[in-house]
């Protein structure tokens, strides 16, 4: 916290001194109030990536590297051609601290904002995918609460706004108790054209700038710098930052700016979300090079006698601006007024490159536009912490349980046990797009009606490999959640992410941040995946009780499959049929949940990602697909492969003889062997009658294929060829684990 | 001849566009998705009110929009005999105006509730299912957070021959484990005396498609292919 003094306030503001001198110095006088809450906003961590920009430049350039890319990073969402004349946008964002204090609007709201992120890219959003992280809820009140209002929150905003919620993934762990994550995502659909009409920017002199939708009041004040500094224990005073969410007028305003930008006299949009008011005028007229001069006066406000600090530092939800050609004012008016939304002239853009924004005569905010959003970067040091030496070398302890006790304990594990307590709240059918239920793939697959597309659509990241090696693990983020579109059927084809980390300020939680961003940009270059947009969400961390999260870099992929009969779907189908696993399983426990649910050890090697090979398998996947030769696929996650052929064979009810006596090339003890977490591997059901010509092909790939056993009736996973003998488990028994986990430790 | 129905359009209506789609696309007729304040009675040979949030579900689901100049418009319809259905929101919506009986609580779980169930018919004789046979189990999704049917007096509605659907088990029977929200007598949809008017929890416009369906069905077309028979059978 800087102080400075304005006229004859004293204003607390989180800007450095020399930002503030900064300031001084460009404008060659005091700014005011207002103007200085405006850059404290435009200048915080969130709005202005001043300490993570220098690290994603490390990322390729997507615009110029791959001819799909419509909108890359910088944009409010990264948009891809898909063909058919069909653009499809997609961001996911953090709201982390607003759900920590307040996890029901907190949430609530995460949702209201990613989905106007999409809207401003002119295009309808068609779905919802949110990755959350808390505490371990066995015995923890506080995460249980968190959680339930969480997934509370999203349902009720989600399910109110029309948009499914077909994916997402949940981690508990004690590093996320004071700290969880709420990351949202969402998907836009529309056609190449809706998407050009809309550009966030002001480029034209003379267009009218139009406030619409809900009320300005005193909600959400600084939210933006809030999210921008460690959680205390004084962040529970903070509750009037956090914003309040009203679905029912995002509705209406989905509906009206969609009707709105259809009238073709839409020039610009833009949300009013983090920095609300002035943020959403510096970006549209500074990256448009125009100016504005604003009457602040025409702001229809909640309460009385809110100064000028008050309503441009706002972030009341459900709001947009718009930027109209003056010809067709008239007519966009009248479409606000059909769907009964507030709304206001605030002003013209000019050619001045000021902002100006006035309150009466009085000139309130006089601003070269492009200052707000050019904040200075600031370098920060990096530093491997000195504990990753001793963790990496933890080895596995000797088994202190036997297998087959073990694979009903992780099977029944918070982290891997099913997630349906949560997507049954989430309306995820709504739009009739959703092809494959929840729990049936790896993804969430949507239709293109009128086309025989479909989009695949998944999120994902493991924070306990991140945390032993973010280097490997981000990449590890990008291969799972590939591998869980590929699984579907579909081919990779855009990444964004969403960079949760500590505080930048401190060497070590910035070293994670700079490794995971590093593995990222490496992953995607040398698998071909641009990356189209990103966030970053830093001070996850609690001064309470010191600890910052573990490193989770979140993945969003979007994939596509190429018609109908190219679905495919995760459950074991028919018996008789051959299991096979692609990929080989080295000793790569460190960070798994085999170490975390039976040991309490959070030590040892994680696994390591070879693109190359990686690259190869999916290759070899898409020829069997051609070839027609899937008939269930599942990417191996969590717990290793055993609990994989477990979930496999749930839906249908259907069991497994495995030998797995040749399937163990590095000697590998059988707790390694069924429990490692080895990255992209996929268990695929095929037809007996096929086993050749897919062994030709693996042989063509050169890739590590095996036959590892047949699917039975009988609902018994049957185990030979381990070093300790036979296993027998009931997988009905494990079925019932799985499904009663949650709901068990939910119910009160 | 030429059957049109409306679609109705409240702000907050969120299934009205998956509607519009199975009546145009896979029902093939014409349907207008028709914004409230401009609905017209006698320019529509029925009505659907789709699926939603209508006016955010303030104060409670359904009943502003039960007070909305379009449910005068509905009234009209309804009183003539043309064929009145709501879907989810719409059924929160019919029973709140009183076009039909009962009311619909919060689900006893406490929560929303999205997935596939199953219904059996129990009267194939109303505009929402007279292309079905008494005893069809059909499947179909449900998704809503205030489901829960009540009425006081059932003896009398079973009388009345008032109960359309219930839900069950694969083997037609209702029990318990087949209930997803603890709603009275599993009832899952009800007609008014004449048969015109239908509301329903689950959504069969979502269950038209074997796409959309984890087992491949298409049950929903025959509620939407009853509507259009029954408008047929009265021009």
């Amino acid at each position: 916290m800087t102080k400075v003094r304005v006229d004859e306030n004293e204003l607390n503001v989180d800007l450095t001194q020399s930002e503030v001198e900064w300031i001084q110095n460009a404008l060659e006088r005091n700014p005011s109030i207002t103007e200085l809450g405006m850059f404290d906003v435009m200048w915080s961590e969130h709005c202005s990536y001043k300490s993570s920009r220098p690290k994603l430049s490390l990322f390729e350039d997507a615009e110029k590297n791959y001819d799909y890319v419509l909108a890359g990073p910088g944009q409010d969402a990264g948009v891809i051609d898909i063909g058919d004349g069909y653009a499809l946008a997609f961001r996911i964002e953090s709201h982390n601290h607003p759900s920590a204090i307040e996890p029901y609007h907190g949430a609530a709201t995460g949702i209201g904002g990613i989905i106007r992120d999409i809207l401003c890219m002119g295009v309808r959003p068609i779905a919802l995918l949110d990755p959350l992280r808390f505490g371990p809820l066995k015995g923890n009140p506080h995460s249980q609460w968190l959680f339930k209002y969480v997934v509370k929150g999203i349902a009720d905003y989600g399910n109110c706004t029309g948009i499914p919620t077909i994916g997402g993934e949940v981690e508990f762990d004690k590093c996320f108790e004071s700290n969880c994550l709420v990351n949202v995502a969402c998907i836009g659909l529309g056609t190449i054209e809706d998407f050009k009409h809309a550009p966030s920017r002001a480029y034209n002199p003379g267009d009218y700038v139009v406030l619409m939708g809900g009320s300005t009041g005193r909600d959400g004040i600084h939210g933006v710098t809030f999210a921008s500094r460690t959680l205390t224990e004084l962040s529970e005073a903070d509750r009037p930052a956090v914003q309040i969410g009203d679905p029912f007028t995002k509705k209406m305003i989905i509906e009206a700016t969609l009707e709105a930008i259809k009238t073709g006299y839409v020039r610009g949009l833009k949300d009013l979300g983090g920095g609300g008011l002035s943020c959403a005028l510096s970006e549209l007229t500074g990256d448009g090079g125009t100016g504005a001069k604003i009457d602040m006066g025409k702001i229809f406000t909640r309460e009385p006698n809110m100064n000028s600090y008050e309503i441009m530092l706002s972030e009341s939800q459900e709001r947009m601006a718009f930027i109209v050609k003056p010809e067709g004012l008239e007519e966009v008016l009248n479409v606000f007024q059909k769907f009964e939304m507030a709304h206001a002239v605030l002003g013209r853009t000019d050619d001045s490159k000021i902002l100006r924004v006035y309150d009466g005569d009085n000139l309130v905010v006089n601003l070269p536009a492009i200052a707000l959003s050019e904040s200075p970067t600031i370098p920060r040091t990096e530093k491997r912490p000195d504990y990753l030496d001793q963790l990496l070398t933890e080895i596995t302890p000797e088994p202190s349980k036997k297998l087959d006790e073990i694979i009903y304990i992780l099977i029944a594990s918070e982290n891997i046990c099913s997630k349906e307590w949560v997507y049954r709240q989430y309306d995820h059918e709504v739009g009739v797009r959703s092809v494959v239920k929840c729990g049936d793939g790896d993804s969430g697959v949507l239709r293109i009606i009128g086309t025989d597309k479909f989009i695949a659509a998944s999120v994902g990241t493991n924070s306990k490999h991140c945390y032993l090696e973010p280097y490997e693990g981000a990449k590890e983020g990008i291969v799972e959640a590939c591998g869980n579109v590929i699984a579907n059927g579909a081919k990779p084809k855009a990444m964004v992410n969403c960079c949760n980390f500590g505080n930048p300020e401190k060497p070590e939680s910035f070293w994670y941040f700079a490794e995971a961003v590093r593995g990222m940009a490496d992953c995607c270059k040398n698998l071909r995946i641009p990356v189209v947009g990103g966030n970053v969400s830093f001070y996850n961390e609690d001064e309470v009780s010191n600890t910052a999260i573990k490193a989770t870099p979140e993945i969003m992929i979007v994939g596509i499959i190429e018609g109908e009969d190219n679905i495919i779907t995760l459950p074991f189908k028919e018996f008789g049929d051959d299991i096979l696993i692609i990929g080989e399983t080295k000793a790569e426990l460190g960070g798994s949940e085999y170490y975390s649910v039976i040991y309490d050890l959070e030590g040892g090697i994680p696994p390591k990602v070879d693109e190359n090979q990686i690259k190869t398998r999916w290759n070899f996947i898409q020829e069997l697909y051609k070839k027609k030769l899937i008939k269930a696929n599942h990417d191996v996650n969590k717990g290793g492969f055993i609990i994989t052929i477990g979930e496999m064979c749930f839906k249908n009810e259907l069991g497994a003889k495995l030998d797995l006596k040749d399937y163990n090339n590095y000697g590998l003890r059988d707790d390694e062997l069924l429990f490692s977490e080895s990255v992209g591997r996929f268990i695929i059901e095929t037809n007996p009658r096929n086993h050749n010509e897919i062994m030709k092909l693996a042989k063509k790939f050169k890739i590590y294929v095996k036959k590892i056993g047949v699917l039975s009736q009988n609902p018994t996973i049957e185990i030979k060829g381990l070093k300790s003998g036979k296993l027998e488990i009931d997988a009905l028994k494990m079925k019932n684990l799985y499904q009663s986990t949650i709901p068990n430790l939910m119910e009160i | 001849m030429r059957v049109k129905i409306a679609v109705l359009d409240f702000p907050g209506s969120n299934c009205d566009l998956d509607t519009i789609h199975v009546l145009n696309n896979v029902i093939n007729i014409k349907a207008d998705l028709v914004w409230h304040n401009y609905f017209k009675e006698s320019k529509y040979d029925g009505v659907i009110l789709p699926g939603g949030f209508a006016f955010g579900d303030y104060l409670r689901a359904g009943i502003i929009a039960a007070h909305s100049p379009a449910i005068d418009e509905a009234r009209v319809m309804l009183e003539d005999g043309r064929p009145v259905i709501g879907i989810c929101n719409g059924f929160q919506i019919l029973t709140e105006a009183q076009f039909l009986p009962g009311a619909l609580l919060q689900n006893d779980t406490l929560t929303f509730i999205c997935k596939w169930v199953m219904v059996k018919v129990e009267n194939n004789e109303t505009a929402f299912s007279n292309k079905m046979n008494i005893g069809d189990i059909l499947n179909i999704p449900i998704a809503h957070a205030e489901g829960r049917y009540y009425i006081e007096n059932l003896k009398e509605l079973e009388q009345n021959n008032q109960i359309v659907f219930r839900y069950s088990n694969e083997n037609g029977e209702y029990t318990k484990d087949s209930n997803p929200n603890g709603s009275l007598a599993n009832i899952a949809g009800v007609c008014n005396l004449e048969r015109n008017c239908i509301g329903f929890m689950p959504h069969p416009e979502r269950a038209s498609e074997s796409i959309l369906s984890p087992k491949g069905t298409s049950h929903g077309k025959n509620f939407f292919y009853s509507m259009v028979d029954f408008i047929k059978k009265r021009l």
